[in-house]
């Protein structure tokens, strides 16, 4: 679920109203080419890749270009393969602020969220733009 | 951590308080091990002082555990609120308790049984929300109930802002809402919040036949559980429990069985306030996302006028699935509701497939944006459901069922407090909705229920733009999605967990 934009008297207010909190997962051991779809499915820019019901990683849109497409490898092979297993998480207490500071200096658009040490959602800086973006569309719109 | 939660117990004369009920209260508190009591209101039942100084007397001073309190309608009337500061204290506050933080304001309105929120008290709310936010228990008390409860008449929601506050609730991760105004005791889990009704403890105006009672309530890491007990009567103890973790992380979805296709407001005339460009732009993208139903849930036209509705027959036909529809009070008003007949069939509409069962309930009435199903046809529904074997089964009407967010409650069926006990303990999986143009979604138990924006009407209420939402039924879970009528884009409203699951 994606929350509105937080608006800048809120930046200062926790992730936690901001975030997704339902989040879509994908095997591990599922083709890259079946995460693509799912990607595509959904509209979202990443996926959370579980193992046994555990989350051990993570895939994003970049990741299929750059990991994949660019050097030419198989979309068959299993997303493990070519998922980011060193998470930056946030804790879920984080200011608006200083999650997208994170995003910045780590170059990351998909913060995964942890309260008591487990992942309970993502911060996706895309989305927050899409909504952003979308409120320009309607008023671009307005007939 | 143990909450002994009580309410309405109406301190004054032997016409309305039976003492004797309070006692049993005041032991139990004492024998219970409980770590708080929680009254969520009505304290007295004129707040006269000498019934203020009744309560000090025989309830308050005479609890050995810490205690919050709230002031309800009864408390305030005749300049109470006044006495209830001197007796009592302060009608709003925030008490931290050790790993818990109870936030409790007072909903009543001066001389009046009405319930509001204002501005300053919403803000008061949510700051407090914000700053205590990682405590491991968040516990909101308020007077008026948030969420419809049954056998409440046509008193559906007294809290006009009720939608903005379920939206702070489940934003905050709220685990705790406690009330009580009703005199019916009541729980509801939505996603991962509790919403508890007390009945009330000590009044004579019990409703129903229902016995005095009071809740106790259980709160540890795993699990929170919410216990009824009546104080005297048959139906002893009705208990609870629900899981404190939601399921975040969905992956394994299985096939998918069904798309719907969920619209409403569509407004179709030649007025302005039908944005022709997005009803066609969705039209489009409706088409080519190959659902297996459209369920349109009313506002179909601007007016119920021949004009309008050969209009809006012209372009339905262009969609290449399955309509069903149901109507709003526009489309049935003037010669609306011959014109929808003739023009879009049966008022109550449903649909079969392979193992999955619509139906559509006609909320509306002409003349009024008002909405109503009625006893008898709420009886007769369920009974039709309950005939049925298939095992996905799905309601679509027009009015909300749930209080929306930026929207007042007037789009709220009159009777949503029985509706939704009945579908949320049916098990209804899927209740659809199209009133207040904004979208929401939200699982009551095990009952997923979607309202819709606005596909094509000036009057919408998103940041998002008009929309339309995709209800996505696999094997193993629901999926919700709501598209932008004018561009396509898509974002995920919510994932649950099917009903066939084992979770429980
Ligand atoms: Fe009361
Ligand atoms: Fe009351």
């Amino acid at each position: 679920m994606v929350e509105d934009f937080p608006k800048f008297h809120e930046i200062e207010s926790p992730i936690r109203t901001f975030i997704s909190k339902r989040v879509i997962g994908i095997d591990q051991n599922t083709s890259v080419q079946e995460a693509a779809k799912k990607m595509v499915e959904f509209n979202v820019s990443c996926l959370m890749v579980v193992k046994n019901d555990e989350i051990v990683g993570l895939i994003t849109n970049d990741d299929l270009k750059k990991r994949v497409i660019a050097k030419g490898r198989k979309p068959s092979i299993p997303v493990k393969e070519i998922m980011t297993s060193d998470l930056i998480t946030a804790d879920i207490g984080i200011s608006v602020k200083d999650a997208l500071e994170t995003m910045a200096t780590k170059n990351i658009k998909h913060l995964p969220v942890k309260e008591d040490n487990e992942i309970v959602g993502m911060l996706t800086f895309s989305d927050l733009i899409d909504v952003q973006k979308q409120k320009l569309e309607t008023h671009i719109s307005r007939e | 951590m143990k909450i002994l939660h009580i309410s309405d117990t109406h301190i004054g004369g032997a016409r309305y308080f039976d003492k004797k009920a309070l006692e049993h209260v005041v032991k139990e508190s004492k024998k219970g091990s409980y770590d708080l009591l929680i009254h969520s209101g009505d304290v007295t039942q004129e707040g006269k002082k000498r019934h203020y100084e009744n309560a000090d007397k025989i309830l308050f001073s005479r609890l050995e555990i810490p205690y919050v309190v709230i002031p309800g309608n009864h408390d305030k009337r005749s300049g109470g609120i006044a006495l209830y500061k001197e007796h009592i204290g302060s009608p709003n506050g925030v008490l931290e308790l050790e790993d818990s933080v109870i936030v409790h304001v007072d909903s009543g309105v001066q001389d009046s049984d009405m319930g509001r929120v204002g501005m300053i008290k919403f803000d008061m709310m949510r700051n407090a929300l914000r700053k205590y936010h990682k405590k491991s228990i968040k516990v909101v008390v308020l007077h008026h109930h948030t969420i419809p409860v049954p056998m409440a008449g046509r008193e559906r929601n007294v809290l006009s802002n009720a939608g903005d506050l379920l939206d702070l609730f489940l934003k905050f991760d709220v685990d705790l809402v406690l009330s009580g105004h009703r005199h019916y005791p009541n729980v509801y889990h939505i996603d991962g919040t509790v919403f508890v009704n007390a009945g009330t403890a000590s009044g004579k105006k019990t409703r129903y036949g229902d016995a005095n009672s009071y809740n106790v309530i259980h709160v540890d890491e795993k699990r929170l559980s919410v216990e009824t007990r009546r104080i005297s009567g048959e139906k002893d103890v009705d208990k609870k429990e629900y899981p404190r973790h939601e399921q975040r992380i969905f992956f394994d979805f299985g096939k998918r069985v069904f798309r719907i296709i969920h619209v409403s407001n569509t407004f179709i005339s030649t007025s302005n306030i039908f944005k022709r460009r997005h009803f066609f732009n969705a039209q489009d993208i409706i088409n080519s996302l190959k659902g297996d139903l459209l369920i349109h849930c009313g506002g179909i036209v601007k007016d119920g006028i021949p004009k309008d509705y050969d209009l809006a027959q012209k372009y339905m036909k262009e969609f290449d699935l399955p309509v069903v529809y149901s109507p709003a009070g526009r489309d049935i008003n003037y010669l609306g509701y011959d014109l929808y007949e003739d023009h879009f069939g049966d008022i109550d509409q449903d649909f079969t497939a392979d193992d999955v069962y619509i139906k559509g309930i006609s909320s509306a009435q002409y003349d009024t944006p008002e909405g109503i199903i009625g006893e008898v046809q709420r009886e007769r529904l369920f009974y039709q459901l309950n005939q049925r074997d298939e095992s996905f089964k799905c309601i679509f009407l027009h009015h909300n069922v749930l209080p929306i967010p930026h929207a007042r409650e007037k789009g709220l069926l009159e009777d949503s407090g029985d509706f939704l006990r009945e579908a949320v303990d049916e098990q209804v999986e899927l209740i659809l909705t199209g009133t207040s143009s904004h979208p929401f979604a939200a699982q009551v138990g095990k009952t997923v229920v979607v309202n819709a924006n606005s596909l094509s009407s000036i009057y919408q209420r998103s940041l998002f733009g008009n929309s339309f939402n995709v209800i996505d039924v696999y094997e193993k879970v629901l999926v919700v999605s709501e598209i932008s009528s004018l561009w396509g884009t898509r974002r995920t409203l919510g994932i649950w967990e099917r009903n066939n699951q084992s979770e429980q």
